[in-house]
């Protein structure tokens, strides 16, 4: 395809790589690190959190750390530190066997969105009036329990939105695991054209799919934030639009 | 109606400035045209009257930044700068990723490529090249040869670190279809040779291929820990990568390294890194 100015972009060989074994691994691998740490992540988003706002000290301020290290620290910095920082560190040969690299950033990716939804369920705790506390109090329950109950369930609606955001960020920041050695989708179209040249060709494989991704996990976002919207005003969204126009006497959830 | 028209001007507006902030920002500085020629062939014009040269400066001992220091050096460096003498033009070097250097050349993000790159058959349908010295690969293992390997075939199974786009991850995937095919080789790529080795030295990987005289050099700096393995093994030229349409530029460089040669300087930069064997007379 040559233009006036001398464009020089094959379309086809975008064809050709858009399914290649190689793409659809790297996508496959993308999608696996990005679920698992996100999962984690949140995990330990919920138990830092409610440290984060507990009335013992010791628990605030291990969280307190926690967060400031891990957000004031390049994502970057903390897989090369992981992996070969503590590698290097750690002279034990069984250490360094189950530290492998892949591992390595799932645990780096998990533990970073850690500190993130830290922030983001504290502040979705926060979000929710006293007065229900004291409510869950009265009700004969412990701190732990009218978290479990009462709160979390209620910050729910407000953690979703931000934590949707958090995931598909996500899935883009797994790309610069590369500098590790893991396969995933940026490296796997680097390889590539570092092989035939087509750099253009393959970048554009490479967002096709992260587009592709990203839109199908925002699009379950707004299903998850409608079904958190419980009692309030619900969003009407393409999952629940389907679901009206597909299934026989289907109505909305 | 008028409300949402407003609030899209302005967005529109900041957009535009952010644009043109960026531009201002982020824009070359105008060419100052060509640059007059000492004695000795024809110079085309270069931006600036210097010859830009793109390079993975990570390779000790052929191109790397000394330990604290901005100044690149190493046997690619001092050939470049002779180079630039004989054609009396500046030479300066510009840090480049490996895997996409032919594009940056392509993309005229600068002039030529030296960057320890060997001639393929690939990568000459894409540029020209002036070949300027013979180097071959080595293979780098921990000290004491633990996986007992003397040849390439010995690496079926094993792990073995290289750097994305070089020669020697395709030595180690024509392994894979081929000799090792029952028993493939992992390969793991990483960006620059350094955290290649780095993963050799903690353990992440068996052996790392890559030139001989880098091997040589990671060996050497490594405290005793790495060793390099035998000779070194399929020797080919390296080349100075051009565009295929810079042929004024190509036969002034060619004129250029040939006056080295006869000259000695040639000979002499290669005995100061001690690479002799590398040379092309």
């Amino acid at each position: 395809m040559v233009l006036a100015i001398g464009i020089r972009f094959d379309p086809s060989v975008v064809w050709e790589f858009l399914f290649n074994g190689v793409i659809l691994r790297g996508a496959r691998e993308t999608i696996w690190i990005a679920l698992i740490a996100q999962t984690v992540g949140i995990l330990l988003g919920m138990v830092f959190a409610v440290m984060r706002v507990s009335r013992n000290p010791a628990a605030r301020g291990a969280s307190g750390f926690y967060v400031w290290f891990v957000r004031g620290t390049p994502v970057l910095l903390q897989l090369l530190l992981v992996s070969f920082g503590l590698r290097q560190m750690i002279d034990n040969e069984m250490f360094r066997e189950v530290l492998t690299r892949w591992r390595a950033a799932v645990i780096t990716f998990s533990v970073n969105e850690g500190a993130y939804m830290t922030e983001i369920v504290r502040a979705g705790i926060q979000s929710i009036p006293s007065g229900q506390m004291d409510a869950a109090r009265s009700l004969g329950m412990t701190n732990l329990q009218a978290m479990r109950r009462v709160i979390l369930p209620q910050a729910l609606r407000v953690i979703i939105p931000p934590t949707g955001n958090e995931f598909i960020a996500m899935l883009k920041n797994t790309s610069i695991a590369f500098a590790i050695g893991v396969l995933e989708l940026s490296s796997a179209a680097r390889r590539i054209y570092a092989d035939n040249f087509k750099v253009m060709e393959l970048l554009v494989v490479a967002a096709i799919w992260y587009l592709a991704m990203t839109t199908v996990f925002s699009l379950l976002q707004a299903e998850a934030e409608a079904w958190a919207s419980a009692g309030r005003e619900r969003p009407k969204t393409l999952g629940s639009l389907l679901v009206r126009a597909l299934v026989p006497g289907g109505r909305e959830r | 109606m008028k409300r949402w028209l407003r609030r899209s001007l302005f967005l529109a507006c900041v957009l535009l400035l952010a644009t043109f902030a960026a531009m201002a920002c982020g824009g070359e500085e105008e060419e100052e045209g060509g640059v007059t020629p000492g004695a000795g062939a024809a110079v085309p014009e270069l931006e600036d009257g210097t010859l830009q040269i793109l390079s993975d400066i990570a390779y000790a001992p052929i191109e790397f930044y000394e330990a604290g220091s901005n100044e690149a050096k190493g046997l690619d460096v001092d050939l470049a700068n002779a180079l630039g003498e004989k054609l009396d033009v500046k030479v300066e070097f510009i840090n480049t990723g490996f895997d996409g250097i032919i594009a940056a050349l392509q993309g005229e993000d600068g002039d030529v490529i030296m960057s320890s790159m060997t001639i393929t058959p690939d990568r000459e349908a894409e540029i020209d090249f002036i070949p300027y010295a013979d180097v071959g690969t080595g293979i780098l293992v921990k000290s004491g040869n633990p996986e007992d390997i003397a040849k390439l075939e010995d690496l079926c199974g094993l792990t073995v670190a290289v750097q994305e786009g070089t020669i020697q991850q395709d030595m180690l995937d024509d392994l894979n279809a081929d000799a090792c095919s029952d028993n493939k080789i992992d390969v793991v790529t990483f960006d620059q040779n350094p955290l290649a080795v780095e993963e050799l030295r903690v353990g992440g990987a068996d052996a790392v291929l890559a030139d001989f005289p880098v091997a040589l050099n990671d060996a050497n700096q490594s405290d005793g820990e790495l060793e390099v393995v035998g000779e070194q093994f399929d020797a080919a030229p390296y080349g100075i990568g051009l565009r295929k349409d810079s042929t004024e530029l190509k036969s002034a460089l060619e004129h250029a390294l040939k006056e080295m040669k006869d000259d000695g300087t040639y000979a002499s930069i290669l005995k100061d890194w001690g690479l002799e064997s590398a040379s092309l007379e």
